[in-house]
């Protein structure tokens, strides 16, 4: 029979062990104090809906197919291992591209079509309701999922204002042709979405250069140049200008999560 | 006369098979968990619907766990003697119902082995985060409430109690918030949810108890007075009424907005909708139809009509946590004021359809199994069961 001290120990040890065991994280370290990363760089996006109706409108008479992926989500899919799996329900996506339509069917209103993709806010509702600080916000104000982290609990999935996240129902190497090793891969069970490239923008900064996600990089190399990627810490930066001398529309701007994807030309001039 | 705590035999035949069965379907409930992991896609869940009933039942059993337990022991804080009999009963099934919700949690989460980060990682802006520490301190409490019970620490037994009864109110509201918090689902977000929360917790708690109780004696021989039990029932219709007037409060409030006519028609008014019955079958058999039982006198005295209205109560307790969480999940959220949209590469601005399939079931029911289960054994285990239970508690 075991003695009650020698129970309580063993439980003890048992509980200590549980909490304890060292665990990888996907954090970043940056080189700067979070405090200059901040001061100096913002990363955001502009898009120019008049341009990405007109690509998707092409895509589409050329195609036939009204669920055309035009090359943005393609590339993004390619370049960030994101599966393709048949049932839609379950599918994860971190682009995709939705049509839009002003709710007056008596006027005929014409057809926009606009990507989606995470927000990158600045007030992240999934980082607020995030049960272990996986979701997390860098001080560049990526919005990055640490997958060693994650418990699978969804629960940023609902506080999302934006559905730009996808849980892994299936195991994602399942629908992988072919895998880019350099992005992190992910396994069943955890949630995912958009980085805007962080590996890309991480690398570029490295070496001083302008950082450019694959999405962005496909617009301007096969599409209609819709996408506008940059720094608004920098005041020359091309986004800046964009923000500076247009009326920009932010999704759901009245909950104050100040999303950093903006969408600019919402009608034909 | 004083209370007399006493075990029960446990050695008929009608004992085992109990136990057994029980065993079965618990063990059923974890299978279908351990073959939905192994094969993949055997629920309704999708990338819009990520939330379906076995989460669902994480506030659910929270809610039975405190519901018997805030009755039970707030008698036990104003010494209201005649309730005494149910104090142990009712703290031992509050910490087998935490079990249960947090086994709950375990199921629903899609990295099991990350489990532990959900203790480990605190966040101090995540109500879930808050909840898992409230969760694991809140099984403790009702342990340590039991234990003293048993000890007859007096004293102890009524700091415990009253500790108990503020746990369960913090755990419950909590729980709430999970949900109702949440900003970017407009069927989400009410404030009244919390408190919503602790009077659900109390009529399905208390409505499960009194069945509870009345099988129990039952099938043990034991003497139950009806006139403890009348008591019990009308707190209980009572508290129901109110989780109604709650109901009304809230659904009237959301259809006042224009901007969520559309949602509102659809939950409401939308029959071929599972939403549409989960709200509906709560109102009419877990309210209204449990409520005319206790109240019409040819039936609100009979400890068989009183057990059943009990009963029809919890089940549909559960239809209100589905109406809860799954509607504000299915109706698309307008992503930009004024426009209609729909998604080309997913389900975004589609109603998604959210049907719970029989593994889901299975999980939810192997674990309600699984609580009685430990009951089961527990009354044979621990004195827990009152000799008697009788209205008038003479003072030693």
């Amino acid at each position: 029979m075991m003695s009650r001290r020698k129970f309580l120990l063993l439980t003890g040890a048992a509980a200590a062990g549980a909490f304890l065991i060292p665990q990888i994280s996907a954090k970043t370290q940056f080189v700067e104090s979070p405090e200059e990363v901040k001061a100096k760089r913002r990363w955001a996006m502009a898009v120019d809906v008049e341009k990405c109706t007109e690509c998707m409108e092409e895509l589409i008479a050329k195609t036939g197919n009204p669920e055309v992926k035009p090359p943005c989500v393609v590339a993004c899919d390619k370049e960030n291992n994101v599966p393709e799996f048949e049932d839609k329900r379950i599918d994860p996506q971190w682009m995709r591209i939705v049509k839009l339509e002003l709710d007056k069917p008596e006027i005929g209103p014409k057809e926009f079509y606009i990507p989606l993709l995470c927000n990158h806010c600045e007030h992240p509702p999934c980082v607020q309701v995030c049960l272990t600080q996986a979701s997390f916000k860098r001080p560049d104000g990526i919005v990055e999922i640490d997958m060693h982290r994650c418990i699978g609990c969804r629960y940023c999935m609902i506080a999302c204002p934006y559905g730009a996240r996808s849980f892994n129902f299936r195991n994602p190497r399942e629908g992988l042709k072919e895998v880019n090793l350099n992005v992190q891969m992910r396994t069943e069970g955890v949630v995912e979405k958009c980085t805007f490239c962080v590996h890309r923008i991480d690398e570029a900064v490295a070496k001083g250069e302008e950082p450019i996600p694959a999405c962005v990089e496909a617009c301007h190399k096969y599409g209609k140049g819709a996408l506008v990627f940059g720094n608004i810490k920098d005041p020359n930066s091309k986004i800046s200008k964009i923000l500076r001398e247009n009326i920009v529309v932010q999704l759901r701007a009245n909950l104050g999560t100040d999303p950093h994807v903006f969408y600019t030309k919402l009608g034909g001039e | 006369m004083t209370v007399e705590f006493k075990k029960i035999e446990g050695d008929s035949i009608q004992y085992f098979a109990l136990v057994i069965i029980l065993a079965v379907v618990t063990a059923l409930g974890f299978y279908a968990y351990a073959l939905d992991r192994e094969l993949g896609g055997l629920n309704g869940l999708s990338n819009r619907v990520p939330w379906g009933i076995v989460n669902a039942g994480i506030p659910y059993f929270i809610g039975l766990s405190a519901g018997s337990l805030i009755v039970s022991a707030l008698a036990g804080v104003f010494n209201i003697k005649k309730y005494k009999v149910f104090s142990r009963i009712a703290a031992y099934m509050a910490a087998a119902w935490i079990i249960a919700a947090i086994l709950s949690i375990a199921l629903d989460i899609g990295k099991l082995y990350h489990f532990m980060n959900a203790v480990r990682y605190f966040n101090p802006t995540s109500i879930f985060s808050w909840n898992a520490f409230l969760y694991s301190s809140y099984f403790v409490i009702c342990s340590v409430y039991l234990l003293v019970q048993f000890e007859e620490m007096e004293r102890a037994t009524r700091f415990m109690a009253g500790l108990a009864v503020f746990w369960a109110v913090l755990v419950h509201s909590g729980t709430g918030a999970i949900y109702s918090f949440v900003y970017s689902k407009e069927l989400y977000h009410s404030a009244l949810t919390p408190p919503m929360f602790i009077v659900c917790a109390i009529t399905s708690g208390l409505g499960l108890l009194l069945a509870n109780l009345y099988f129990t004696f039952r099938f043990t021989n034991r003497e139950l007075d009806p006139k403890l039990i009348r008591g019990l029932a009308l707190i209980f219709a009572g508290l129901t009424m109110i989780l109604g007037y709650f109901l009304a409060v809230e659904g009237l409030e959301k259809g006042y907005i224009p901007a969520l006519h559309e949602a509102v028609q659809f939950v409401f008014l939308t029959p071929i909708s599972g939403v549409f019955w989960s709200f509906w079958l709560l109102v009419i058999f877990g309210i209204t139809i449990p409520v005319i039982i206790v109240l019409y006198p040819k039936t609100g005295y009979d400890l068989r009509w009183i057990s059943f209205a009990g009963i029809l109560h919890a089940a549909m307790v559960f239809a209100e946590r589905f109406y809860l969480i799954v509607p504000g999940q299915v109706f698309p959220e307008e992503y930009l004021a004024g426009y209609k949209l729909e998604s080309l590469h997913t389900l975004e601005g589609y109603i998604v359809t959210y049907t719970p399939t029989i593994v889901e079931w299975l999980q939810v029911i192997g674990l309600i199994a699984m609580v009685y289960l430990v009951y089961v054994i527990g009354v044979k285990v621990f004195a827990l069961i009152p000799e008697r239970a009788v209205e008038e508690v003479v003072e030693e």
